[in-house]
């Protein structure tokens, strides 16, 4: 690379980051800013608005039920999602290719056409819309990527791990449950924060499966319509915290599997 | 060693075939309570396949293999009274070495005392004493494969496996654990069924070895008789240097075979078989096993001989010595590098005890 380029580079990769930060800057400053309207100059500072949220008990029973949705088709997704891959991975059989396409698609269906037939179907079996709802919905849409990153671990433990566990007395069960899961444990983790925040962030499955009780999406484009208050931006800044550390973390544990494995 | 012990595993004719490759043909075998029989064979001839269907990873397709007098032939794994070291060792990387060792035990439902009295017990004896508490990424190559075998050892089996436990250490640390690792057989008195493509280590460290080429057994003898004693054409190439010499049997000498081989009268010895005159055979001759005389010997039917070539080997030279007219009748030989240059290289003598010289059986 000559001395040009190089600069050239590196001058695209600052406005890159600019464009990337510059928003979510403005955002969080907004946050901070004493006065209903949202833009500039600003005249003064505050902390009122962070201090309202975690004040408003409408703003924190949505957080709750947000989470609860997250961890709730985290959990299954996980439980299905490495059932998928232990049934896909070490198994031939004829099919299997269109078995994994099929596992697959749900992870790349466009959101809003997954969920309008999520709804249909949910209607069909008379589930009401709501949380239990949602959490299927993000479940369906979750597996495929457990099923990915478990696939790919599952595809560096040696062979002669289970075999060695057998040899010393274990079932397949025992071999499962003291060997491959511990194995799998840190595709686990990396997989499960990817889901919650795939769960957490989603805003059109959750508007089409949900109830009258909104998700934290829903409640910041449902405030957005009655129009933008620097609350906002401070809901928003908490989340962005948040995900950004859950999401660094799943990150670096994922980085940490594949150089010790 | 194959005198009065016990039969602890029975390979009767034991078939294994993958698609269309045949990896075990007939194998049939048995292997003594206390033994340390070792598999010896060039890659791909199924050494591992019939370890794997002692172990129960396989199923033979044809045949039966008992344990202690039980068949176990469809057994799995996890319920037969046989542990293995595996060759990449196969430590678990998230338990410590203590609770690797300790693995076994809690599978066969053994109190916490016991667990605990008994693992220490091993750790100690592999000396892995101060290790307990490490993972397996935390030790040396030496040292994880004392704990595979600690932990192979644990639940006391009938039988030990080891498919080429030495094959990721160096080439130091190998002679080294080939020493202890005899030394451990002998100790705690196991069966100890090893396989190798090394034939030093096969030599090295068995009782006996059974020779094995393309799924079936070549021979089956102690190190000395597989040695000295080769009876077939492949186990006589395969382990050590070795001379082979054709010819066709022209009678007897007391217990020596005399065999006629370029022209020239060789005596040989078919260790109890008996080949009939105007026979063509062949005969193989250690290199180590040929005696070099500077002058004529007064007994025995020394061969006159001159030296072709000579190759500087370190702890030995290796020598041609051409007998006879034609070009093809050479003997190697290995000799110390002062003798061999003390030989006059145009006209020497040689010869060796009728029984170095084995006639092969086919
Ligand atoms: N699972 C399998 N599927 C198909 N063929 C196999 C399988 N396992 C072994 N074979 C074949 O069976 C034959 C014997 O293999 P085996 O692993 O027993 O050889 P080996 O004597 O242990 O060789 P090495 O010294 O290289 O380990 C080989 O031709 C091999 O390709
Ligand atoms: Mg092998």
């Amino acid at each position: 690379m000559t001395r040009h380029t190089r600069i050239l580079m590196s001058v695209i990769y600052s406005a890159f980051v600019v464009y990337l930060f510059v928003p979510l800057a403005l955002m969080v400053m907004m946050g901070f800013k004493d006065s209903k309207f949202i833009g500039f100059p600003i005249r003064g500072w505050t902390t009122e608005w962070y201090a309202g949220v975690f004040q408003d008990s409408e703003v924190l029973g949505v957080f709750a039920y947000s989470m609860t949705i997250a961890v709730s088709s985290t959990l299954l997704s996980l439980v299905i999602g490495v059932w998928v891959a232990t049934f896909l991975g070490p198994n031939k059989f004829r099919g299997k290719l269109i078995v994994f396409a099929l596992t697959c698609l749900p992870a790349v269906i466009p959101g809003i056409i997954s969920a309008i037939s999520l709804r249909i179907f949910a209607r069909f079996l008379s589930i009401e819309p709501g949380m239990f709802a949602i959490i299927l919905g993000h479940t369906v849409h979750n597996v495929p990527f457990v099923a990915l990153v478990v696939m790919a671990r599952l595809a560096t433990l040696p062979k002669s791990h289970i075999e060695a566990a057998q040899d010393l007395g274990a079932d397949k069960m025992v071999a499962f449950f003291r060997i491959t899961l511990p194995y799998l444990l840190p595709a686990l983790i990396g997989a499960g924060i990817f889901c919650m925040l795939l769960s957490f962030d989603d805003f059109v499955r959750a508007f089409f499966l949900g109830g009258y009780q909104p998700t934290l999406p829903v409640l910041i484009f449902a405030m957005l319509r009655t129009g933008m208050s620097p609350e906002i931006n401070a809901i928003s800044t908490v989340v962005l915290i948040l995900t950004a550390v859950l999401g660094l973390w799943a990150e670096r544990s994922m980085r940490r599997m594949n150089k010790g494995a | 060693m194959t005198d009065q012990r016990d039969v602890i595993v029975h390979l009767d004719k034991i078939t294994k075939r993958f698609g269309s490759t045949v990896a075990v043909d007939k194998l049939d075998m048995e292997i003594m309570a206390g033994e340390f029989v070792t598999f010896l064979g060039p890659s791909g001839c199924g050494k591992s396949t019939t370890l794997r269907m002692l172990g129960g990873f396989e199923t033979p397709n044809e045949g039966r293999i008992t344990l202690g007098g039980a068949d176990v032939t469809r057994l799995p794994p996890n319920r037969r009274d046989v542990n293995m070291v595996f060759q990449d060792y196969a430590l678990f990387p998230h338990m410590t070495v203590g609770k690797n060792v300790a693995f076994g035990l809690e599978l066969k439902g053994k109190t916490r005392s016991e667990i605990d009295r008994r693992t220490e017990e091993l750790l100690e004896f592999l000396q892995l004493g101060g290790f307990r508490d490490r993972t397996p990424d935390q030790l040396s190559g030496g040292q994880r494969q004392r704990v595979a075998l600690a932990r192979a050892l644990a639940p006391d089996p009938k039988l030990l496996l080891l498919d080429e436990p030495l094959g990721a250490l160096d080439a130091k640390l190998r002679a080294q654990v080939q020493v202890e690792l005899k030394d451990i057989q002998k100790r705690t008195g196991k069966t100890f069924f090893f396989v190798t493509h090394d034939q030093d280590e096969a030599l090295t460290m068995s009782d006996r070895i059974v020779v094995m080429n393309a799924g079936r057994v070549e021979q089956d003898g102690t190190p000395e008789e597989l040695y000295f004693r080769p009876q077939s054409r492949f186990v006589a190439e395969f382990i050590g240097e070795t001379n082979l010499l054709e010819g066709t049997v022209r009678g007897s000498d007391g217990d020596a075979i005399v065999i006629d081989w370029n022209g020239i009268e060789v005596r040989g010895s078919a260790h109890g078989a008996k080949p009939a005159t105007g026979d063509a055979v062949m005969a193989a001759l250690r290199l180590e096993n040929v005696n070099c005389y500077s002058t004529r010997p007064q007994a025995g039917n020394a061969i006159e001989g001159r030296i072709v070539n000579k190759l500087f080997k370190g702890s030995r030279t290796a020598l041609d010595i051409r007998v006879g007219e034609r070009d093809d009748a050479v003997i190697k030989a290995y000799l110390d590098a002062r003798e061999a240059d003390s030989l006059p290289p145009e006209q020497l003598w040689i010869d060796w005890d009728a029984d170095r010289l084995s006639v092969l059986r086919d």
